[in-house]
C-alpha cells in the first residue's frame, strides 16, 4: 500500500501515460479481463471441437478413415439411442423439478434468523457430494439390491410393502437415478443458492416488513427476484447435468449395461457405442447432437428467463 | 488487499517450481531390473497380471542374460484402459509394446487394419500343445494376435452339502435332462434351487448354445448371425422351463458378479452355477464358508457324447505396431505365455487353467495352494476330463454387439418379462442385421 | 412481539430442525455406512451386505494400516490429487472470476456472442475431444505432466458462468466510486470487487476443487503411469472384472473425503451475509 495513487488520471506525468491510460480504460480493460478465456478457448477447445465435428461425417478406423457424410447422423436414429435420449430427457426434466425448488428453500431456511447450527446442517447436506462417484454408486446399487435383506427393501417392508426390484424395472430405476440425483447435489445446489442469498441486504427485508409485509411476501417479492441470476445459473447448469449425466448410471448397474437399457444416458450411448466399440465417427456425432440439444434448450431458457435482453 | 494478492502470487510461483520439480523425477512403475535392460512397456487393467510379468521377467532375465527385459507395467481401470489404448492406436502417440486386451473388446481392435502385430511365426509351433479355439478368438484373416492366458472352460460347481442332503451324486448327471431331474429332487428335499442363471450377463446361456456339435454358435462359423436357430432357442426355453419350476431362480443381483450374489451363494443359496474355471478365485475371495464344500465337475451334455465344455471369458496380449522392439516383445510373450514352464507359472501365480493341455497332467499342478485347500487336489482332473470337448466362440467385429444385445435386452425380456424367445431373438436379429 | 408471536417463532425454529435433522440422516448416513464398512473386512460385506453392525471382533484398523503401509501407491496417489487440486483451484479461481466479472460488468462488443462461446464450452462432452485433445497435448508435451492436466480447464465455464451472475448482482455504485479515487480497472477489481464477491469466491473454491479432486476421465487419458495416479483413477483399477479389492477401495474413498471436507469447513465461513449493505453509504 506504500505506492500513492494520483487522485485524477489527468494528472499523470506524461512519460509512461499511454500504459497508464491503458489501465484506466473502461474500453480496453474488458479485452484484457477476457484474454485468458479467448486463449484457453482457441487452443484447447477451438481445434478440439472441430476435430470432432470432422470425425463425426467419418468412419474412423487405424488407417482406414474415410468420409461417410451424414451416415452416422442417419445411424443414430434407432431404438436404443432414441430410449437413451428419453431417459436423459425424463431424467433432466425430474431433477429439474426437485433440484432447483428444494435446494432453493432449503438455503431460505438455512439463511434465516431461527436457524440453530445452520453451519452444521449445512455441512451434513454438502458432505455426499464429497463422496467420488464410483463408491457412492457401488453404495447405491447395494442399497437398491432386490433381496429382502438390502436397505431400501427393509425400509419399506416395514411399513408394509412387498420388496422391490429396484434397478430392474423401468419406473423405479428413474425413481433411484433421481434419488442417488438428489442426494448428491442437493447440498451443492444449497450452497449456490446461499452464496446468492448473501447478496441480498437485510435492510431490504427489514424495510418490507415495517410496511407490513409477511413471510410469503419477502419470499415472493425480494428473495425470488434477486436470487434470479442465481437461480438462471443453477437451471442452466442442471439441464446440462442431466442431460450429460452417466457415471451415476454407470456405478448403479456395475457398467453400462441395465435391463432393457432402462438406465442408458446419451453419454453412455456415447461410451458404448463409440468408444468401446471403437467407433469414433458415431461417438463424435452423439456428442455434436448432445452438444446441439442443450445448446438449443438452454438458449430457449435463457431467453425466455431474459438473459440476453438489454436491459442495463 | 495488495499484500494479499502478492502473497498469492508468490505461493502460485513456489507451487509451480515445486510441481515442476516433482513431475521430472516422475519414475515408472512396477520395473524388473534396470540397467543394460530393453524396457517394454506394458498396459493392463488387473494388477495380477503385472505381477505375473514381472516374475516372468526374473525369470526370462536368468535364462537371456544376453537379452535381459524391464517390463513397465501400468495397470489401468478395466473399460477405461481399452478406451485408452485405443485413443492411443488411433492417434498413434503413446502407444505401449504390449498390452492386455479382453477378449470382449479384442474385435474392436482388429477393426481396420489391426495395429497389432502377427504373432504366428510363435504360435504356429505349438498349436499341437494348445487348446486351439483360444487362439481362434483372437485372430482375423488366418493371423493371430493375442495370446490368452487361460482356456476359460465351463465347468459346473456342485454345493456337494445340498446334494448330499437330497441323496443326488453329481456323477450320475450327463445331460441337461438329467440335470433337471437331480433339480427336482434339491428343491423337494431342501427347498433351495439347483441354480441361478443370469440375467444381465451372458455367462450363464452362452456356454450352452457353444455345446452343440459344431464351430456354429450365436453367429456362425463363417460370420453370420445365427440368433433364431434352434441351437440358441433351446437353452433359452430351458432355462424358462427350469424358472417356472423353481428349480432355477434368477441371480440376485442380475449376474455372478453382483456382490449381491455373493452373499446369497455363500450362505447355501444354491445348489450349482456354472462358469468358467476361472470362477474358481471369486469362490475362494469372496464365498469363504463354501470353503471344502464346493466340487468342480464337467457341465451336462444336451445328449451323451457330446461336447461338455466351452472356454468363456479370455484375455489376449498383444505386441503392437508401434513397439519398437517387436521382436524382443515376441520372443518374451512366448516364454510367459506359451511355454511350458510359462503355463506352469500361470497357474502357480494366477491360478487360472493354462492354454497348453500337455501341461495338466504335470504334479505341480496338484501342489496345495488356496484352489486346491478349497476345491480339493482333483481340479485339473475334471479337465482333463473334457479336454477335447472344449468348444470356442466365434469372435468377430459383431461379436460386442451380439453379446450386448443378450446382457440388456434378451434374457431379460424372455426370462423376467416371459416373452417368447424365438420371437425375441427374431427380432434382435432383424436389428443387428 | 405478541405471545402468539413468540410461541410461533418457536414452533418454527423446531420444525426446522426437525426437517434438517431429518435431511442429514438422509444425507449421511450412506457415507455413515461406508465409515463402519472400512473398518470390517471385505468379506463381511460379501456374506451380510452393506449394513451398520458394529461387532468389536470384527472391528479393525487393518485396512487402513495397509493404506499407510507403503505396500500401495495410494499415498502417492493422494499426493498428486493434493497437488494438482491446490494448484488448479487458485489458477482456475484468478482466471475464471476475471472473466466473468467482465462479462457482467462491461458493455463491449461481441459480449453475448463471446459469452455464448462460454456456454457452448460448458456443453462439449469431454468425451468427443479426448482424441484431438490427447493429441495436442502430446505435441505440447504435457503428457504424464500435472500441467497437461490442468491447463486445459483453468478457464473454466462454469465458475466463468457463475462469477458473471454473481458480479451482475453486486451494485454498480462501487465502480463508480473506484474510478473517482483513481484506480486502475484493474484496481478496482482486486481491491474492491474481490472482497465483495467473498461468497462467490468461497463457494467456487469449494466446487472447483471438489471437480479437481474427484476428476477422473481426463487425467486418466493424461496420465501414463501407476506413480502419477491421482485417487479417483487409483480406486478404479481396483474394480476388475476378475473382482474387487473391496477393502482398499472403501478405507481409500473413506480416507480421500477429508481434504475436500476440511476445505469446505475451512471455507463456508466466509460466506458472510449481508456484505454489500453499508458499503455505498456515507
Amino acid at each position: 500500500m506504500a505506492q500513492s495513487v494520483p487522485s485524477t488520471p489527468r494528472q499523470t506525468a506524461s512519460g509512461g501515460s499511454r500504459l497508464r491510460k491503458l489501465a484506466y480504460s473502461q474500453s480496453v480493460a474488458p479485452w484484457l479481463f477476457v484474454l485468458p478465456f479467448i486463449l484457453s478457448f482457441a487452443l484447447f477447445f477451438a481445434w478440439p471441437v472441430l476435430s470432432a465435428l470432422n470425425m463425426s461425417f467419418q468412419e474412423v478406423l487405424p488407417g482406414q478413415t474415410r468420409y461417410i457424410g451424414l451416415e452416422n447422423y442417419r445411424d443414430l436414429w434407432n431404438p436404443t439411442f432414441r430410449k437413451a435420449l428419453m431417459n436423459s430427457t425424463e431424467y433432466t426434466v425430474y431433477t429439474l423439478l426437485v433440484l432447483i425448488p428444494l435446494p432453493l428453500v432449503l438455503a431460505v431456511f438455512l439463511n434465516s434468523k431461527l436457524m440453530a447450527w445452520r453451519n452444521f446442517f449445512r455441512s451434513t447436506l454438502f458432505v455426499p457430494a464429497l463422496v467420488s462417484v464410483v463408491v457412492a454408486g457401488t453404495v447405491f446399487r447395494l442399497a437398491f439390491g432386490e433381496l429382502e435383506g438390502a436397505l431400501m427393501n427393509s425400509i419399506i417392508t416395514a411399513f408394509g410393502f412387498e420388496p422391490q426390484k429396484w434397478l430392474r424395472q423401468e419406473g423405479l430405476a428413474m425413481f433411484t437415478l433421481v434419488l442417488l440425483a438428489t442426494w448428491r447435489w442437493m447440498g451443492v445446489n444449497v450452497l449456490y443458492f446461499l452464496a446468492g442469498l448473501q447478496n441480498i441486504p437485510r435492510e431490504l427485508y427489514e424495510s418490507a416488513e415495517i410496511d407490513g409485509a409477511n413471510t410469503w411476501n419477502k419470499f415472493t417479492r425480494i428473495t425470488l427476484p434477486l436470487l434470479k441470476p442465481i437461480t438462471i445459473y443453477v437451471l442452466t447448469i442442471s439441464i446440462y447435468g442431466g442431460y450429460a449425466m452417466f457415471t451415476e448410471s454407470y456405478m448403479l448397474w456395475a457398467g453400462n449395461r441395465s435391463p432393457n437399457d432402462i438406465g442408458l444416458t446419451i453419454v453412455g450411448y456415447l461410451y458404448r457405442n463409440g468408444l468401446e466399440q471403437a467407433n469414433l465417427g458415431l461417438g463424435s456425432a452423439v456428442g455434436i447432437v448432445l452438444l446441439i440439444i442443450t445448446f438449443t434448450v438452454t438458449m430457449i431458457q435463457l431467453r425466455l428467463t431474459g438473459m440476453f435482453r438489454r436491459e442495463d | 488487499m495488495k499484500r494479499h494478492s502478492i502473497l498469492l502470487l508468490t505461493l502460485l510461483l513456489v507451487l509451480s517450481l515445486a510441481a515442476a520439480a516433482c513431475s521430472r523425477g516422475g519414475k515408472s512403475g512396477g520395473s524388473s531390473d534396470g540397467g543394460d535392460a530393453t524396457t517394454l512397456e506394458f498396459w493392463t487393467f488387473n494388477e495380477l497380471h503385472d505381477q505375473f510379468y514381472q516374475h516372468m521377467a526374473e525369470l526370462w532375465n536368468e535364462k537371456n542374460p544376453d537379452r535381459k527385459v524391464a517390463i513397465k507395467g501400468v495397470v489401468y481401470p478395466y473399460d477405461d484402459m481399452h478406451n485408452k489404448l485405443l485413443v492411443a492406436l488411433q492417434s498413434g502417440e503413446g502407444v505401449p509394446d504390449l498390452a492386455d486386451v479382453e477378449v470382449n473388446k479384442f474385435p474392436n481392435f482388429l477393426k481396420g487394419t489391426p495395429q497389432l502385430v502377427p504373432l504366428n511365426d510363435i504360435v504356429e509351433p505349438e498349436l499341437d500343445n494348445v487348446v486351439k479355439s483360444r487362439f481362434d478368438i483372437y485372430a482375423k484373416d488366418g493371423k493371430y494376435y493375442g495370446i490368452d492366458f487361460h482356456v476359460g472352460a465351463t465347468v459346473i460347481y456342485y454345493n456337494k452339502e445340498i446334494l448330499d442332503q437330497a441323496g443326488v451324486n453329481p456323477d450320475d448327471i450327463k445331460t441337461w435332462d438329467d440335470y433337471a431331474e437331480a433339480g427336482k429332487k434339491v428343491l423337494e428335499a431342501t427347498g433351495k434351487p439347483m441354480t441361478t442363471v443370469e440375467l444381465t450377463d451372458i455367462i450363464s446361456v452362452w456356454p450352452q448354445v457353444m455345446q452343440a456339435p459344431g464351430l456354429d454358435e450365436l453367429q456362425t462359423a463363417d460370420g453370420r448371425l445365427n440368433l433364431t436357430s434352434d441351437i440358441v432357442v433351446r437353452p433359452i426355453q430351458y432355462q424358462k422351463k427350469l424358472l417356472d419350476q423353481g428349480i432355477a431362480i434368477l441371480t440376485p443381483g442380475g449376474n455372478h458378479h453382483a456382490e449381491e450374489f455373493y452373499g446369497f451363494m455363500n450362505s447355501g443359496g444354491a445348489a450349482s452355477i456354472w462358469m468358467p474355471m476361472w470362477y474358481m478365485g471369486r469362490f475362494t475371495d469372496y464365498m469363504p464358508d463354501l470353503k471344502g464344500k464346493m466340487i468342480i465337475k464337467p457341465m451336462p451334455a444336451w445328449n451323451a457324447g457330446e461336447p461338455r465344455s466351452a472356454g468363456m471369458g479370455g484375455t489376449g496380449t498383444v505386441v503392437t505396431t508401434y513397439s519398437k522392439h517387436q521382436d524382443l516383445a515376441k520372443a518374451f510373450l512366448a516364454f510367459a505365455k506359451l511355454s511350458y514352464e510359462g503355463n506352469i507359472e500361470i497357474w502357480r501365480f494366477l491360478g487360472f487353467d493354462p492354454v497348453r493341455s500337455d501341461v495338466w497332467n504335470d504334479p505341480a499342478l496338484r501342489e496345495p495352494n488356496k484352489f486346491t485347500d478349497y476345491f480339493g487336489d482333483d481340479i485339473f482332473d475334471t479337465l482333463l476330463e473334457v479336454k477335447d470337448e472344449i468348444e470356442g466362440v466365434v469372435i468377430n467385429e459383431r461379436t460386442p454387439l451380439v453379446t450386448d444385445a443378450f446382457r440388456t435386452t434378451v434374457m431379460v425380456r424372455t426370462l423376467q418379462d416371459g416373452e417368447d424367445p424365438l420371437k425375441v431373438l427374431q427380432e434382435v436379429q432383424a436389428q443387428l442385421q | 412481539m405478541s405471545a402468539g408471536n413468540v410461541l410461533e417463532r418457536r414452533l418454527a425454529s423446531v420444525g426446522l430442525v426437525v426437517l434438517f435433522v431429518l435431511l442429514g440422516v438422509f444425507a449421511v448416513s450412506p457415507i455413515v455406512t461406508l465409515i463402519v464398512a472400512s473398518f470390517k473386512p471385505a468379506q463381511e460385506i460379501m456374506r451380510y451386505g452393506l449394513n451398520l453392525r458394529l461387532d468389536p471382533e470384527l472391528l479393525s484398523l487393518k485396512n487402513y494400516a495397509f493404506l499407510f503401509s507403503g505396500k500401495s501407491l495410494y499415498l502417492t496417489w493422494y499426493g498428486n490429487s493434493l497437488l494438482i487440486t491446490a494448484i488448479f483451484t487458485v489458477l482456475c479461481l484468478f482466471f475464471s472470476s476475471m472473466v466473468g466479472y467482465a462479462f457482467a460488468v462491461y458493455r463491449f462488443r461481441f459480449r453475448n456472442v463471446l459469452f455464448a462461446l462460454v456456454l457452448v464450452t460448458m456443453m462439449i462432452p469431454l468425451e468427443i475431444i479426448i482424441l484431438p485433445l490427447y493429441k495436442l497435448m502430446i505435441s505440447l508435451k504435457l503428457i504424464n505432466n500435472i500441467w497437461g492436466v490442468i491447463l486445459p480447464f483453468v478457464v473454466a465455464p462454469l465458475p466463468v458462468f457463475f462469477f458473471r451472475q454473481y458480479a451482475g448482482g453486486l451494485p454498480k455504485d462501487y465502480l463508480d466510486a473506484g474510478r473517482v479515487d483513481g484506480c486502475t480497472e484493474f484496481g478496482i477489481f482486486f481491491r474492491i470487487m474481490v472482497p465483495l464477491m467473498a461468497p462467490a469466491f468461497s463457494s467456487m473454491l469449494i466446487l472447483q476443487s471438489l471437480f479437481s479432486w474427484n476428476n477422473f476421465l481426463w487425467p486418466l487419458i493424461v496420465l501414463k503411469t501407476n506413480e502419477q495416479f491421482t485417487i479417483p483413477i487409483g480406486l478404479a483399477t481396483l474394480l476388475t472384472p476378475y473382482g474387487n479389492n473391496y477393502d482398499m477401495l472403501i478405507s481409500g474413498a473413506v480416507l480421500a473425503i477429508i481434504p475436500i471436507m476440511i476445505v469446505f469447513l475451512f471455507f463456508q465461513r466466509y460466506f458472510i451475509e449481508g456484505m454489500t449493505a453499508g458499503g455505498v453509504k456515507g
